[in-house]
């Protein structure tokens, strides 16, 4: 899906730190299909996945001046915006109330409509799937949730080294499955 | 430490993904800059996400990007590379009117050597017509101050010949030698006798003409012509009732050679 390369990631830093409108154009061209998978791994809906890649790249084209490379890639960063804006999305007032009715009106139905991808199969949430109970429940939680690991502590309860542990080993396993 | 027990207790990848605590973060941040294998583990498993990412990538209906840039007022130019061709063309900019710049000095280098040759080349020309010109003006000048000695010795003379007490005694040539002319002032003061040999055949070697004051028939000597250009001053003579010149043998005679005599004139 990659194109062609023309910049290199610190050129196409640099240039989005100088607001350069053809490397924003370019960055999305390269990586919105990629970036697209975090998003679609937390959303199901089309419509509501799509606002969620674009509130995304309006916070990369925002924010790029913030971007660090000495704390990690550029893709790494822009993941990062892309899951914060989903799960924002996700927690947002408006969301959880259509999402309850769709959940009401369609709770025995099959979940996968014409018009929506089985999230399942999509991101990592593909791999997280497959992991032993304890560890799905955790990373579900934290990485999808956006629960911090004192929340899941006190959520279920599990004392906070626990929780740490967990997720740790979790997360060394879904790297594994991953790799494969 | 133990990095490699660190790398691998799972807080790599809850940093990468963005769940480790702000505890854990800063932890990693500082290590990750005093071990190079930690910061390499970062990497690697940033870019297995990446990676990852981008083999499960899910197309974007287009109409998302329209709206993106839309919403941030954005036009980019289709054709990005126009940054790039400007750049190689405001470069051959440049290096043509470097050439044009060198090209100008060359030319201006050229010209100014011939302009170097030509001037030089007049310069000798003017400095040999220079040499010339000095030579004739030395020449002018000397020939300048021989007239002006002769002007001023005939002004002398002249006024020295027009003088009042002057007798102007022309002396005509004798029969036989009737192209001979000669003429004589004899300033009646102070008895000065001046010649002015008009016409006179030029004196053969070893002889010189003299000049005769006749006085009651006797002949008596008023000098022998030097070899003056204008008017010779001959001896005084106290009293004459002509003059005569003979040519006689060089030195001059106590007698005139009447035989050889040439012009006379009687006062």
């Amino acid at each position: 899906m990659k194109a062609i390369q023309k910049y290199t990631e610190q050129e196409l830093v640099a240039l989005l730190k100088e607001r350069d409108a053809n490397a924003f154009s370019y960055l999305y061209d390269n990586y919105a299909a990629a970036l697209n998978s975090i998003v679609r791994s937390f959303i199901q809906d089309d419509q509501l996945a799509d606002c969620v890649l674009q509130d995304s790249f309006v916070k990369i084209w925002k924010q790029a001046s913030t971007f660090d490379s000495v704390k990690g890639r550029l893709f790494t960063w822009m993941s990062s915006i892309v899951r914060n804006t989903a799960i924002d999305t996700l927690r947002s007032k408006d969301w959880k109330n259509s999402r309850q009715n769709v959940e009401l009106d369609d709770r025995n139905s099959d979940m996968v409509a014409d018009n929506t991808l089985n999230i399942d199969a999509i991101g990592l949430r593909k791999f997280v799937g497959g992991l032993k109970e304890e560890y799905k429940t955790v990373v579900e939680m934290c990485y999808f949730d956006g629960l911090s690991q004192n929340d899941i502590a006190q959520t279920t309860g599990m004392p906070l080294g626990t929780v740490k542990t967990r997720l740790r080993k979790a997360l060394i396993e879904l790297r594994s499955r991953i790799k494969r | 430490m133990d990095t490699r027990e660190y790398i691998q207790s799972g807080i790599i990848e809850s940093y990468v993904l963005g769940l480790a605590d702000a505890q854990e973060a800063a932890e990693l941040e500082r290590l990750r800059t005093l071990h190079p294998e930690i910061e390499a583990a970062i990497q690697t498993f940033e870019k297995e996400l990446e990676a990852a990412a981008f083999a499960n990538a899910v197309p974007v209906d287009s109409h998302v990007k329209a709206d993106l840039f839309k919403e941030l007022e954005l036009a980019p130019q289709e054709q990005p590379s126009i940054p790039t061709t400007l750049r190689p063309e405001s470069k051959t900019n440049k290096t043509s009117f470097l050439k044009y710049l060198a090209a100008a000095a060359v030319l201006l280098f050229v010209v100014s050597a011939a302009m170097n040759v030509y001037i030089y080349s007049r310069y000798k020309t003017v400095q040999r017509e220079n040499v010339q010109l000095a030579l004739q003006r030395d020449q002018l000048f000397a020939d300048n101050s021989k007239t002006q000695t002769k002007f001023n010795e005939l002004d002398e003379r002249l006024r020295l010949i027009a003088g009042p007490d002057i007798i102007k005694i022309p002396l005509a040539g004798v029969p036989g030698k009737e192209n001979s002319q000669a003429i004589v002032f004899w300033n009646k003061s102070n008895k000065d006798v001046y010649l002015l040999a008009s016409s006179l055949p030029k004196a053969p070697k070893g002889k010189q003409y003299q000049l005769w004051a006749l006085m009651d028939g006797q002949p008596i000597d008023a000098g022998v012509l030097q070899d003056c250009t204008t008017v010779c001053k001959l001896k005084n003579i106290a009293n004459a009732q002509a003059f005569a010149i003979t040519l006689e043998n060089e030195g001059g005679s106590p007698t005139p050679n009447l035989e050889q005599l040439f012009v006379m004139g009687k006062i």
